[in-house]
């Protein structure tokens, strides 16, 4: 069983982690507006969270304008998904008492 | 770092919650969109009635004929871009609900125009009220809401039922679709 994963391990990035492998593979992603919602965090919080995870490899961000309007997609990276899993198998781990 | 066995239950339960949250959006985002055509279409519909009667019969032949094309491209597009597959069981429901009213408003029952034009919003209407006990409060809301408007203008909306129905019926969808698909 592997351990910790400290780039998941943080409440925000869980909860982008979560939000990102809950979709498909084949899904295009969700846009910026969509993950604010969804983890409660502040524009400047979320967007250093979103680096994080994007330097670690666990996901992928794209950049694009719809109209005028910069459209930001993120979406979690095949490495990204194993290691949600892994980080996963781990807390189920601790709750059975592995 | 040590985590206790409450700590990571707890991180295991904030997993479920987004995850259920993101389900529940990609549902309501791809209802949304068939919800607000079908509203167009059931506007249109009414609204074309009301102006041409004797036309009635052919025009909702075509509506709903666009409507379900429509309504398997929006399908298809979402399985392309979104891995988001409506299960058969939900085509199967559509197909018996459509099953019963026609067996009821066209074999069985002795139904008027006026009875007609009540009759099949609100049967499907009652559907989306029942598969809103699955997918989301919105959806039960709608049908209730919607089906106690068009009962009520079947009574009081005297000669302008079909108006009544364009906009509430009609209507109704696309303020419900606008809403889901902010959800």
């Amino acid at each position: 069983m592997d351990g910790l994963d400290e780039t998941i391990h943080q409440p925000v990035r869980l909860r982008l982690m979560a939000a990102l492998t809950a979709l498909p593979p084949s899904a295009e992603g969700l846009d910026f507006a969509r993950l604010k919602s969804l983890t409660g965090a502040t524009d400047g919080n979320l967007g250093a969270h979103i680096d994080h995870l994007a330097r670690a490899g666990y996901v992928e961000v794209a950049k694009a304008f719809v109209g005028r309007r910069p459209r930001t997609t993120v979406k979690a990276s095949k490495t990204g998904r194993a290691a949600f899993s892994r980080h996963v198998a781990f807390l189920k781990s601790i709750i059975a008492g592995v | 770092m040590a985590i206790s066995p409450d700590e990571a239950g707890a991180m295991l339960a904030d997993i479920d919650a987004v995850v259920a949250k993101v389900k529940q959006s990609r549902i309501y985002r791809r209802t949304g969109e068939i919800t607000i055509l079908w509203g167009a279409i059931i506007a249109c519909g009414q609204l074309v009635s009301m102006a041409a009667p004797r036309w009635s019969l052919w025009d909702w032949r075509i509506a709903d004929g666009l409507g379900v094309a429509a309504t398997v491209i929006l399908m298809a597009r979402g399985r392309s871009s979104q891995g988001l597959r409506l299960p058969l069981r939900f085509l199967a429901a559509f197909a018996l609900v459509f099953l019963f009213g026609f067996l009821w408003s066209a074999v069985i029952g002795r139904f008027g125009p006026r009875e007609l034009d009540a009759f099949w919003p609100t049967l499907f209407l009652f559907g989306y009220a029942f598969a809103g006990l699955w997918f989301g409060a919105a959806l039960t809301a709608l049908g209730l809401a919607s089906s106690a408007l068009i009962v009520a203008g079947y009574f009081w909306s005297g000669g302008w039922f079909d108006l009544w129905l364009a906009v509430v019926n009609g209507g109704g969808f696309i303020l419900c679709g606008l809403w889901m698909r902010r959800a």
